[in-house]
C-alpha cells in the first residue's frame, strides 16, 4: 500500500498478446465490487483497456501531457555551443556557433537549460500524449496514449500514474506494457504486486523470465497466471515451479472466450471464469500485504 | 539488399510466426534480424545455434558515492524522471538505474563531485545459425535497460553487414509504436502491418499506419487470426482498405499453426486446413519482395 492507501497491482507480461489487457479488466471489476477501483492502461503506445467497456462515460476532462523542452533565445545565445555539448541525446547541434535544437529529440531533462551560461534557452511545454478519465459502472478508466510518432512513452507513463494516484482509488489495477525495458519498468514502479500473464508457449516462457527478473530486480512480489491454459502444451507450471515463482491463477483456452476477447467483450455469464478472477485477486492482495510488510 | 520489417502495434498479433515463415519461404538467402529485443522469440522460431556473441554496451551510467554524497539533495531536485531516491538510514542519495534516462543534470549540480559515470554492459548481440541455414541476429536487452532503439539499431546493421548483395532482411519489429518500433522501420523497403482481426489489434494497427505513413514506408497489410468474430474480420479489412494498404492475404485463426514452433516448423511448413491460405500470403509477400529487388 502506499502513501495515498491504494494497493498498487501490476498486470505484466514480457511477451505481448498474452492477455494482460483482458485479465487487469477483469481483475479490476472484480476489485470494483467491493472497493473503489480504478484500471489505469500504462501500455500508452498500444492502450486497449478502455476498449472492453463501451458504457464508459468520461468522468473528468482530458489532460494534455508535455515535456518541457528548449526553445533558444537567439538575442542572448553567444554560440559557445556548451548546451550541444551537454545534451547526452544529440539533441541540440552546434554548428560555426548556431545551435539547432531538434525537441523531438529531446527528454526534457533541462540540462542543456541549467549549462547555459548567458540563459539563453526558455523552457516551453511540448505534448507528447494525454490522459483520459471515465466511469464504468462505478469502476474509474484511466488512460495514457502517447501521441503517434513519439518516443517518449515513460513520461506518458509516469503523468498517467501520477494522475492515478490523485484518484485517491482503494485499489489500482495497471494494464502494463509488454517487454521489459524501460516503458515496461516505468509501469511497474511502485507497485505493491505484479501478476504475470502467460501462456503455455515457447515463446511466453522465454519472455516471462526476463519479466520475472525485472520484477525480481525491483524487489516487487510477483505471481503468474497461466491464460490460455491447454493452448499450448509448453510446460509453464513446471518453469514456474523451477524458478520459485507462484502459479496464482490458470485461464483455460476455450475458442468462445478468444472470440469474446477479439471483440473486446468482457467473459460475463461464464461463472467459472469470475470466480477464478476473485481467487487471483486475493491472492494478488495478500501477496501485496505480505510484500508492505517484509 | 532489401528489407521487409513486420510490425503490428498490439503484441502477440503473429509478428514472430509471419517473420520466420516469410524467412523460411525466401530461404538460405536471407537474413532474419529478431529487434524484439527486449522478448527475443525468433532463435526459437527458427531452431538457432550462436555462432559469435558480443556485448553490448549503451553508454555511461551514472552512480552516486554514499560515502561523498553530501545528503544535500541538489541531484534529487535535478533529476526530472523520479530516478533519484534517498538511501534509507544514511544522508545520502542513490540513483535508481531503471529509471535514470542517463541525461547527467543529476551529476552538474552536485557540489561534492560523488556522482560518477561507468560503463554497464546493457545486453549481448548474437549472431546465430539455424536449422534451414538462414542466419539469425538477435539480441538480448538486460530487463530494466533503457536503450532499446539502439540496440535494434545495432542488430538491423550486423544483419546489413553480413547479408549478401542480394539478401533479403527480414526485420521482426518489437510491439507497440514507440522508439524500437520507429528504428525497425526505419529505412524499410517494405512494412508489411500484421493486423490481429480483433478491436484492440484493429485499434493498435491503425496506430501503427499512422506512423507508417508520416514515415513515408510502403506498407502490406496481413490480417492474422480471422474468424474469430465475423465484424472484426470486416472491420480489420476496412481499416487497411480505408489506408490505402493492399491486402497480402487472410490467415484464419488455427490452433495448428499455434504449435509450429514448438515441433521445429513455420507456418510455411505446417500442414493444416490453413495451408493454402498461408501458401498465397507468403507468395504475395515474395512477389512484391521480388518487384522491388528488380529496382536496384
Amino acid at each position: 500500500m502506499n502513501e495515498a492507501g491504494t494497493t498498487v497491482i501490476a498486470v505484466a507480461s514480457g511477451k505481448g498478446g498474452t492477455g494482460k489487457t483482458t485479465v487487469a479488466a477483469h481483475l479490476a471489476i472484480a476489485g470494483a465490487r467491493t472497493m473503489p477501483t480504478v484500471l489505469v492502461d500504462l501500455d500508452v503506445e498500444a492502450p486497449d483497456a478502455t476498449g472492453y467497456f463501451k458504457d464508459a462515460r468520461p468522468s473528468g476532462a482530458a489532460e494534455e501531457v508535455s515535456v518541457l523542452v528548449p526553445r533558444l533565445l537567439e538575442a542572448r545565445c553567444t554560440g559557445c555551443g556548451l548546451c550541444a555539448r551537454t545534451c547526452r541525446f544529440g539533441a541540440i547541434l552546434a554548428i560555426g556557433g548556431v545551435m539547432t535544437i531538434d525537441q523531438k529529440a529531446c527528454k526534457g531533462c533541462g540540462a542543456c537549460v541549467a549549462a547555459c551560461p548567458t540563459a539563453a534557452l526558455e523552457e516551453t511545454p511540448m505534448t507528447v500524449g494525454a490522459t483520459s478519465i471515465s466511469d464504468a459502472g462505478g469502476l474509474s478508466l484511466l488512460e495514457g496514449r502517447m501521441v503517434v510518432g513519439d518516443i517518449r512513452s515513460t513520461v506518458v507513463i509516469e503523468a498517467t500514474k501520477k494522475r492515478a494516484a490523485a484518484s485517491y482509488a482503494s485499489l489500482s489495477v495497471r494494464d502494463c506494457p509488454p517487454g521489459v525495458s524501460c516503458p515496461a519498468t516505468h509501469a511497474i514502479e511502485g507497485a505493491d504486486y505484479i501478476v504475470l500473464v502467460a501462456e503455455p508457449t515457447e515463446f511466453s516462457i522465454h519472455d516471462l523470465k526476463a519479466a520475472i527478473g525485472l520484477a525480481n530486480g525491483r524487489g516487487i512480489p510477483a505471481g503468474v497466471v497461466i491464460n490460455k491454459d491447454g493452448f499450448g502444451d509448453a510446460d509453464i507450471a513446471g518453469f514456474c515451479e523451477r524458478e520459485g515463482i507462484p502459479v496464482i491463477g490458470r485461464i483455460a483456452f476455450k475458442r468462445e472466450r478468444a472470440a469474446s476477447g477479439a471483440a473486446a467483450s468482457l467473459w460475463r455469464g461464464d461463472p467459472a471464469i469470475t470466480e477464478e478472477i476473485d481467487t487471483i485477486l486475493a491472492r494478488a492482495l495478500a501477496g501485496a500485504r505480505r510484500g508492505t510488510l517484509r | 539488399m532489401i528489407t521487409v520489417s513486420v510490425a503490428s502495434g498490439k503484441g502477440g498479433a503473429g509478428k514472430t510466426s509471419l517473420s520466420a515463415a516469410i524467412a523460411a519461404s525466401l530461404g538460405a538467402e536471407c537474413v532474419f534480424a529478431d529487434c524484439d529485443v527486449d522478448a527475443a522469440n525468433g532463435a526459437i522460431a527458427l531452431g538457432a545455434t550462436i555462432a559469435t556473441r558480443e556485448p553490448y554496451f549503451a553508454g555511461p551510467g551514472f552512480t552516486i558515492a554514499t560515502s561523498a554524497c553530501s545528503g544535500c539533495g541538489a541531484c534529487h531536485a535535478a533529476c526530472r524522471f523520479g530516478a533519484i531516491e534517498p538511501v534509507s538510514g544514511a544522508d545520502a542519495f542513490r540513483i535508481v538505474p531503471e529509471l535514470c534516462e542517463r541525461c547527467g543534470a543529476c551529476m552538474a549540480r552536485c557540489q561534492t563531485r560523488a556522482i560518477s559515470t561507468y560503463e554497464k554492459q546493457a545486453g549481448e548481440l548474437f549472431v546465430s545459425d539455424t536449422r534451414m541455414g538462414i542466419r539469425l541476429v538477435h539480441a538480448e536487452l538486460e530487463p530494466g535497460e533503457d536503450t532499446s532503439g539502439k540496440l535494434v539499431a545495432l542488430v538491423r546493421r550486423r544483419a546489413e553487414a553480413i547479408a549478401g548483395a542480394h539478401a533479403v532482411i527480414v526485420v521482426d519489429a518489437p510491439p507497440g509504436i514507440g522508439c524500437p518500433v520507429i528504428a525497425s522501420i526505419t529505412g524499410c523497403d517494405l512494412l508489411t502491418i500484421v493486423v490481429e482481426a480483433s478491436a484492440s489489434g484493429i485499434r493498435d494497427a491503425s496506430r501503427l499506419v499512422e506512423l507508417a505513413e508520416s514515415m513515408h514506408r510502403r506498407s502490406l497489410g496481413i490480417i492474422n487470426k480471422a474468424g474469430l468474430d465475423a465484424d472484426m474480420d470486416e472491420r480489420a479489412l476496412a481499416m487497411l482498405a480505408k489506408a490505402g494498404i493492399p491486402l497480402a492475404g487472410r490467415i484464419p485463426f488455427d490452433l495448428a499453426l499455434r504449435s509450429a514452433e514448438e515441433s521445429n516448423r513455420t507456418w510455411a511448413s505446417v500442414d493444416c486446413e490453413s495451408t493454402p491460405k498461408i501458401r498465397a500470403a507468403l507468395a504475395a509477400i515474395k512477389s512484391v519482395l521480388d518487384t522491388l529487388k528488380e529496382k536496384r
